[in-house]
């Protein structure tokens, strides 16, 4: 290994103060769990296996996520200071896998009725340069078709389902159809596909009652890295190879013994020749 | 993160018995399960969608003590997936998609060819000769500026650069200046080691 410093502090490698710990916690053993509350109109209180683990919860919030050991949760849902008994959502059991992150979601199903859906995020390498995209729709509405900059990019997406892709990093004018049109019920809306982040969109509310919206969660922390910095081609700001360079020098020095040991015969000779 | 939620479990089972304790004490009969959250409540914000933080683009570089002020231009990644640069020696690249000298986290890195068979020998050239201490002047697209001093100057060989150390996007602000340096191969016409040159924000 050849790791030269030519200047200041780091005596290793580069400085490694200041290196936040990764953004997700999940573990062999752990599993990351996030709650979205897309029920219109109701505060309230969420229930993990007996005790309220976030109380007087407003519609259209996320939670931070919960680092939770894997393994099975009974979840419920009732009206903010409601008693479980009177559970508007629940309780159900979530199962929940180590190494994964999850977000239980609180919404309408397609026939207005409040219901709850367990998501897995999806936590993969995204290729550098790209954003992933990730719609669930989540709304008291028919099934649906994403528009992006107009045109449709994802189709027929029905209630409790997501559809996703990784696209190039950039903002795209976002907009929700009923399939097959593209009359907007939801936007547009500007949307940024971070590069190197899980852009979750959900479709919320209800269509009859006109307060459809979108919601969004993102989770970064998933870009790839350029895998070098290829910065000359020429040659000109190279070092002296050590090796070549010693080469050189007993070779110089050779050739000036030999020239001084041939002029010194010269004038000897040319001495005795008088 | 990981220990603020883990121990903010902990904290809701440990409370949870504690407080029904309490309600038995309190009052005669059990208060039936309601109401009352046990413990510190987790933490959440509002998921409507709002506009996200746009980029500021570093657009010239100057190092003083070694007579550098070039420009700066956005690059992404080579098809080989290596980081895109200028062609121009005397144009530096901002990767784009990592921070920038706005950020309030990460390393904003810059690069540019220590040297080419078109143009010659570069600026970035005279990088491995920067002492510690030197100021570092970016300027930014919003007509800002960032001083930075410097840390540290390594040559180390590629094969070893710490490709998530130099580009990481959580840390502390930083700024990495890049060329490349060590051996030349006539062969492969590559350099074997990539110039570093960690900086800091100047307080």
């Amino acid at each position: 290994m050849r790791h030269k410093l030519l200047a200041g502090l780091a005596a290793g490698f580069i400085a490694t103060v200041g290196i936040a710990a990764p953004a997700q916690a999940i573990s062999p053993s752990t599993a990351d769990l996030y709650i979205l509350h897309a029920v219109p109109d109701l505060t309230v209180d969420v229930w993990v296996d007996g005790e309220i683990l976030k109380a007087d919860f407003e519609p259209g919030t996320l939670t931070d996520p919960f680092d939770l050991p894997n393994g099975d949760y009974e979840v419920a849902i009732t009206a903010a200071g409601a008693p479980l008994a009177d559970a508007a959502i629940g309780p159900i059991t979530l199962t929940l896998a180590a190494n994964t992150s999850y977000t239980a979601v609180a919404h309408l199903d397609a026939d207005g009725n409040p219901t709850a859906t367990l998501f897995t995020n999806d936590l993969s390498t995204i290729a550098a340069g790209q954003g992933r995209l990730t719609v669930r729709h989540t709304a008291a509405a028919p099934a649906v078709d994403i528009l992006a900059n107009g045109a449709a990019a994802l189709t027929n997406l029905t209630n409790s389902k997501e559809t996703k892709a990784d696209l190039p990093a950039g903002t795209i004018s976002a907009a929700v159809a009923a399939t097959g049109t593209t009359d907007p019920v939801i936007g547009p809306a500007d949307v940024t596909i971070q590069e190197g982040v899980n852009t979750i969109v959900y479709a919320w509310g209800s269509l009859e009652d006109k307060n459809l919206q979108l919601a969004v969660q993102t989770i970064g922390g998933l870009h790839s890295n350029p895998n070098g910095v290829q910065s000359g081609t020429a040659g000109l700001a190279a070092d002296l190879n050590p090796v070549v360079l010693s080469l050189s020098i007993a070779a110089l020095v050779a050739l000036l013994a030999a020239v001084s040991v041939a002029t010194l015969r010269v004038r000897t000779s040319r001495q005795s020749n008088r | 993160m990981f220990n603020r939620f883990a121990i903010a479990i902990v904290t809701v089972f440990l409370l949870a018995g504690c407080s029904a304790a309490q309600v038995e004490q309190l009052a005669p009969t059990p208060a039936p399960a309601s109401g009352a959250p046990a413990g510190p409540q987790i933490g959440s914000e509002s998921a409507a969608l709002k506009p996200t933080r746009q980029p500021v683009p570093p657009v010239r570089v100057q190092v003083g003590d070694i007579s550098v002020d070039v420009p700066v231009t956005p690059v992404g990644i080579e098809a080989d997936g290596s980081m895109q640069l200028p062609p121009d020696v005397s144009v530096a690249g901002w990767y784009q998609y990592g921070s920038d000298p706005g950020s309030d986290t990460g390393t904003t890195v810059v690069s540019a060819h220590v040297d080419s068979l078109e143009y010659g020998l570069g600026p970035f050239s005279q990088l491995k000769n920067l002492p510690a201490g030197a100021v570092i002047t970016v300027s930014s697209a919003d007509g800002t500026t960032h001083d930075y001093t410097v840390e540290s100057v390594q040559s180390i060989l590629k094969a070893e650069l710490p490709l998530d150390q130099v580009f990481d996007r959580d840390g502390s602000p930083r700024l990495a200046l890049i060329t490349c340096g060590g051996q030349f191969d006539y062969d492969s016409l590559h350099y074997s080691d990539n110039v570093v040159v960690i900086a800091v924000p100047v307080a």
